[in-house]
């Protein structure tokens, strides 16, 4: 049984560096950010492909971005994406998660699609909301933090992280959407002459238009959703630093655990 | 919107136990509700908890309780027929979720078709005129944003687990209000199979009095060792945060955070680990927190209470000789 897997990529800022205030105060400082593809979308891309690999079908690698994304699509094309297709949605920070499900909703129900992949999460806003949005405009049934997905007749059996370390089983008739956990699988790198050709590769645009909406304010909810403020989060519980040379601060730890009563000895 | 500002919390509860994450709804959906001349109170729903509802009213807050065959365990097609009820019967203003994997799954599809804004994940909450101010933290937790959300419909909003003080046990008992509601078996989507319980062959770190963590900051799966020597010289465990396990460099069991175990250790320490959320939940109320790290704007620094701004790899082996008398 063939599978139409759409995946769902985001771009977001390494999370691994430091971040400024943008000069508005309303966003961070994007200048000189260095972007990459989210972490959690790396293993919804690589589950993809390998259930295309197993069962057969496609894999769609869609994006809501700037041009910027382009290199993240062709990354996914290298790695065993089929096709890829970016929303021309320009807003850097994109803030409201409704929105911009909204256009993937639009942007993939356009296509066939037996499974539709995004991360649990994004790196920058962490929200985990973008999966569930997308199949509630859909109309398509979901599970968020999947650890493992076996396809069967019909549908889906699927394994979900719970707290604790508990997985909750269940199953979904298709079509269906999963919001994939880390550690999934071991996402590839990419082999080089996949990365030459994927440079060649077409990447086709969707316009507002193209999704029957003269703009992409026409994709928001009946709602008004702004930034306030950006800022560096307040210290609350700041750790007392211990300073000096990794000597140092070695010998002032050892002391700090004696004299706590960790360490006898 | 003449009906005023109630605040409706949704219960979270499995295999007969209620998540400790409820109180804190409870607690910040009271706080919301009275500012706005309202009134905070529970959904509970599910099949057989009728003591689950006197436990939650006895936090002093009402319970609606829907009782369903279709809802004994949670799917978000049966909470979303059922909470359609229960919110045009209680008219909520804010509908407060856990941002938890039951609370994550759910709001946001309620987002998506109820047409109504989501903000997920909030460190807190407040009410300023009629708009929720949503304050998160992203980005790693190195930054904080305040977003502005001003509606018609009801506000869906997550909280982040341990961001509020939960409410307490209080004098008087609250009601039960039993709601009926009809759910459709066949709208549910998804469909509950079982729990699969992790299989324990291995030490319980969260039985231990030391517990020596270690993070992406160490970089090579042969640099454990180094961290396990510290370890053993402190006669504690070994942990790891969720990058490692995931690298399967360490077994599941031995990783500390939100989808692993929760430790309270005398004394936790965390190497090369940077502190994200779902490792700081399993983590932050251990006796003394020492954290090295060799980012100083990391978040692990936020709930350590010491911080070694360092290379991990360097100042281990530094501290073991330190620790075995001096080099």
């Amino acid at each position: 049984m063939p599978l139409n897997v759409v995946v769902c990529l985001k771009q977001v800022p390494n999370p691994d560096l430091q971040f400024q205030p943008s000069s508005d105060g309303k966003d961070i400082k994007r200048e000189a950010v260095n972007y990459k593809t989210n972490g959690a979308d790396e293993y919804a891309l690589e589950e993809a492909v390998r259930l295309k690999e197993k069962h057969g079908g496609t894999v769609t690698a869609i994006t809501a971005g700037p041009k910027r994304t382009e290199q993240m699509l062709r990354e996914a094309m290298a790695k065993g994406a089929d096709a890829a297709v970016r929303a021309g949605f320009e807003d850097p920070a994109a803030v409201d998660p409704f929105q911009v499900a909204r256009i993937l909703a639009a942007t993939l129900g356009k296509r066939p699609h037996d499974l539709v992949l995004t991360g649990v999460q994004s790196d920058d806003y962490v929200y985990s909301a973008t999966g569930p949005l997308i199949a509630g405009f859909l109309n398509i049934p979901h599970a968020s933090v999947v650890t493992k997905v076996e396809v069967q007749e019909g549908g889906f059996k699927v394994w979900r992280e719970l707290e604790g370390g508990d997985q909750e089983v269940v199953s979904l008739p298709k079509p269906a959407l999963l919001t994939v956990q880390f550690g999934i699988n071991q996402p590839r790198y990419a082999p080089l002459p996949a990365i030459m050709r994927a440079s060649r590769q077409p990447i086709q645009e969707m316009k507002p238009s193209d999704l029957g909406q003269p703009s992409w304010d026409g994709f928001r909810g009946p709602y008004a959703m702004s930034v306030r403020q950006v800022s560096p989060p307040a210290a609350k519980g700041r750790a007392e630093m211990i300073p000096g040379k990794v000597g140092d601060q070695a010998k002032a730890v050892a002391q700090l655990l004696r004299e706590k009563g960790l360490f006898r000895g | 919107m003449t009906t005023g500002g109630n605040v409706l919390a949704i219960a979270e509860h499995r295999e007969g136990k209620i998540a400790g994450s409820t109180y804190e709804l409870v607690a910040k959906g009271r706080e919301l509700a009275t500012g706005m001349g309202g009134s905070v109170r529970a959904a509970l729903l599910g099949k057989g908890v009728a003591s689950l509802a006197r436990e939650i009213a006895s936090r002093g807050v009402e319970v609606l309780l829907v009782e369903h065959e279709a809802l004994e365990t949670y799917t978000p097609g049966g909470y979303s027929q059922a909470l359609a009820v229960i919110s045009a019967v209680s008219k909520p203003r804010v509908i407060l979720f856990a941002h938890s994997a039951q609370g994550f799954d759910l709001a946001p599809r309620l987002a998506a078709e109820w047409n109504a804004p989501i903000v997920a994940n909030c460190v807190d909450l407040a009410m300023e005129g009629g708009s929720l101010i949503a304050s998160r933290r992203i980005l790693n937790d190195k930054m904080a944003v305040e977003l502005s959300v001003t509606s018609e419909q009801p506000y869906l909003a997550t909280l982040r687990p341990g961001s509020v003080k939960p409410a307490g046990p209080s004098a008087g008992m609250a009601p039960v209000t039993p709601v009926q509601v009809a759910v459709d078996p066949a709208k549910n989507g998804r469909t509950f199979l079982g729990y699969e319980k992790p299989q324990v062959q291995d030490i319980d770190i969260a039985a231990a009095d030391v517990v020596v963590s270690a993070g992406r900051g160490i970089q090579k799966r042969e640099n454990l060792a180094l961290i396990e020597q510290l370890a053993k010289a402190l006669g504690g465990v070994l942990g790891a945060s969720r990058p490692l396990t995931d690298l399967e460099w360490l077994p599941k069991t031995r990783q500390v955070g939100q989808s692993g175990k929760t430790v309270h250790p005398k004394l936790y320490i965390a190497c090369g680990i940077s502190g994200a959320m779902q490792h700081v939940a399993g983590m932050k109320d251990a006796g003394l927190i020492i954290a090295i790290n060799t980012d100083p704007s990391a978040p692990i620094f936020e709930v350590a209470h010491y911080g070694v701004v360092a290379n991990v790899l360097e100042f281990v082996p530094a501290l073991v000789r330190e620790l075995r008398g001096g080099s």
